[in-house]
């Protein structure tokens, strides 16, 4: 009977094709955009946790409290012991030092003076050290715009952006102002032999990248750090996890009083990226939730059309002594039959653009210029796992609902009446 | 004449819901059909044929009395026991043919046999069979669209036959053939009536049909009016 019903299903182009891409869309939209919302919530969470969350993060409290004022004042002190407590305790995670801070470009002229002169944001990573994964981490190669990276102290980056506006070509001078940590006047030069452009505003702005221990020997911060930052190994964020650690480490200083006392933080807990985590999942589960309405409305429609051109054979094999349950029952047969051909092409279709969109993905840069949040300039999707059922399930349940749903009217119908079907 | 009775009507009466009231179809109807019988209902348009075919087909059921066919009473059949003497002892054929367009001949005759348990040579061979009956083994791989009217009509006599059941009941088999195809339809019904000692019962309005009739039972308004053994003219 199945291999009967199959022949029907092949050669009956108009009872399969209008399911199958009806599915096979559905599945499709479903599959891509939940691989691109997955990539691009990805994205931005691994901006984030690379350029200023961590996966965690340790701080003083009292930074912790004015961190959008980049408080180095409050900066965390002793900070070779307190990491080689962290690399003890923790050690399948990677520690890395970061100071952010406020301050003045001054670019000189040949006599000395004022060229050009700007507001700066700096970010003082770990450039020099031999085994540092920072520049890595940070995708410093890529955003790489001229020049290189600076591979000795005294040396500095610029962003693109920010390179132009103060008219500084590589190789030039430029002195940094700012402050030390107890308040006093800070300044050093630096030679601009790269410029970055990292792809989101924020990054961009008026960025000044440094090594970690030039801005230490500047800002008076020896053994000092305004943040220590936390990666897991494989760089994937595991919120469990995160949130162990967190919990584990807190503990150890829940009764010290000190306003220095250094706390973590997951990266849940900052930047609000908790809840657009939870937006993420929500959005996806919505996501699949208004496919699954939409398709098996569509497909229960489809369903009662094909349904009424086929009463004739419905009326037929109940004259030779076909069960109205079992023709409900075949029916079935044939919606899991042609939702899973509908779903295996719409999810190799999908997975298939994603790929694209995992590989390439799309340039937004155009659009976001003045954005002030961290979001990536180019989108691209991420395949996991749950992409290859997130819309096959829903489109095979899809057709069996729709179909099940349209052939409730075989049911309603009287015998006799099915049959009247037959009489013309 | 009368061997067994395979079917026996006892004071039937059909009537229909129509708005408030009823309607009725058929009143009283008392009948008894032997095993193969060649036997028709005739009658004006609305007479009541179609629905008193149903009946038998177990399609309907009686509003009171009693039809009992293969020793079942109709009346008290659940939906699964009235398909399984549908699909066991009746067959079916229709004015249009309502051959199902997307198989072929073979397909088509070998899906009465589907529903019950034979094995693929099996079916091979009875499909084969009736095909045969019919003269129609040449067009196994045609799609019905391919097929004239009266070919049409003889795979769906071989679709019915297939089973080889004990009632066949045709309801206006004729009414869209050409006066040449309804002879030879007719024909090859008697044959099979003959070989295989089914019970056939008609519905018809069709002279060429009446005269192909052993027994004709006259309708009108619901009621039998005249059920008499006729002669068959065009027998053998
Ligand atoms: N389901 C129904 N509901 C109401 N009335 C019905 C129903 N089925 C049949 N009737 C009525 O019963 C009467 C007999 O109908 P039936 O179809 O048996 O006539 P018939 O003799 O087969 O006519 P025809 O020669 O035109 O096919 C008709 O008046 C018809 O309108
Ligand atoms: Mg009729």
């Amino acid at each position: 009977m199945i291999q009967f019903l199959l022949k029907g299903i092949l050669r009956d182009r108009s009872r399969s094709l209008l399911p199958i891409i009806v599915v096979a869309s559905g599945v499709f939209l479903t599959v891509l955009l939940s691989t691109f919302m997955k990539g691009l919530f990805n994205d931005i969470i691994d901006m984030n946790a690379h350029f200023t969350t961590g996966h965690v993060k340790v701080m003083t409290r009292a930074y912790a409290d004015n961190i959008a004022q980049m408080p180095n004042d409050l900066a965390l002190i002793d900070v070779a012991n307190l990491k080689e407590e962290l690399v003890a305790d923790y050690p399948d995670m990677e520690w890395v030092d970061r100071i952010r801070f406020g301050g003045l470009i001054d670019v000189p002229d040949e006599n000395g003076e004022t060229k050009t002169q700007g507001p700066a944001v700096g970010q003082a990573v770990d450039l020099l050290s031999p085994n540092t994964q920072e520049p890595q981490r940070m995708n410093m190669e890529k955003a790489l715009r001229q020049g290189r990276l600076p591979k000795q102290p005294g040396e500095a980056m610029l962003s693109e952006d920010f390179a132009q506006k103060l008219k500084v070509e590589l190789g030039e001078e430029v002195t940094l102002f700012g402050s030390t940590m107890e308040g006093g006047m800070a300044f050093k030069n630096f030679k601009i032999v790269g410029t970055v452009s990292f792809g989101a505003t924020v990054l961009d702005r008026g960025a000044i990248i440094v090594d970690i221990a030039d801005a230490q020997e500047a800002l008076a911060m020896e053994d000092a750090a305004a943040e220590i930052l936390g990666f897991f190994e494989g760089d994937t964020y595991d919120d469990e996890k995160a949130k162990e650690i967190v919990a584990d480490f807190n503990a150890k200083y829940a009764n010290d009083p000190d306003e220095y006392a250094p706390v973590m933080q997951s990266l849940k807990e900052q930047n609000d990226l908790g809840s657009l985590l939870d937006m993420s999942e929500n959005m996806r589960i919505i996501l699949v939730s208004v496919f699954v309405f939409a398709m098996s409305i569509v497909l229960w429609n489809t369903g009662l059309l094909g349904g009424l051109r086929r009463y004739t054979e419905f009326g037929l094999r109940l004259a030779l002594g076909e069960e109205k349950k079992h023709i409900f029952k075949t029916m079935i047969y044939e919606a899991i039959l042609i939702g899973f051909i509908g779903s295996v092409v719409g999810t190799i279709l999908g997975l298939s653009v994603a790929y694209y969109l995992q590989e390439y993905g799309i340039d937004f840069s155009g659009m976001m210029k003045n954005i002030s949040m961290m979001l990536p300039q180019v989108y691209r999707a991420q395949i996991t796992p749950d992409a290859l059922y997130i819309g096959f399930i829903p489109g095979l349940f899809a057709m069996v609902l729709g179909t099940a749903l349209s052939g409730i009217g075989i049911y309603k119908r009287e015998t006799a009446q099915l049959f009247k079907e037959l009489e013309v | 004449m009368n061997t067994a009775s395979i079917i026996s009507i006892k004071n039937m009466t059909k009537r229909f819901p129509v708005g408030k009231g009823e309607f009725t179809a058929l009143e009283n109807i008392n009948l008894e059909f032997g095993e193969g019988e060649f036997a028709g209902l005739v009658g004006p348009s609305g007479s009541g044929k179609t629905t008193l075919l149903n009946i038998i087909g177990s399609l309907d059921s009686p509003t009171e009395g009693t039809a009992t066919v293969m020793g079942k009473n109709i009346a008290q059949l659940s939906h699964k026991e009235s398909a399984l003497l549908r699909n066991l002892h009746i067959g079916f054929i229709f004015q249009s043919y309502n051959l199902l367009p997307v198989y072929t001949v073979f397909e088509n005759v070998e899906f009465a046999l589907l529903l019950q348990n034979h094995t693929a040579s099996e079916r091979r061979k009875a499909v084969m069979d009736a095909l045969e009956w019919v003269g129609l083994t040449d067009k196994v791989k045609s799609k019905p669209a391919m097929l004239s009217g009266g070919e049409g009509q003889r795979v769906a006599i071989a679709r019915a036959m297939v089973k080889r059941p004990k009632i066949l009941l045709a309801d206006e088999p004729s009414a869209n053939l050409d006066a040449k195809n309804s002879h030879q339809i007719l024909k090859t019904m008697k044959q099979l009536n003959k070989e295989l000692k089914t019970t056939f019962i008609f519905s018809t309005h069709d002279e060429k049909v009446m005269q192909y009739l052993d027994r004709t039972i006259s309708l009108a308004d619901g009621k039998v009016v005249k059920d008499e053994l006729t002669v068959a003219a065009n027998a053998g």
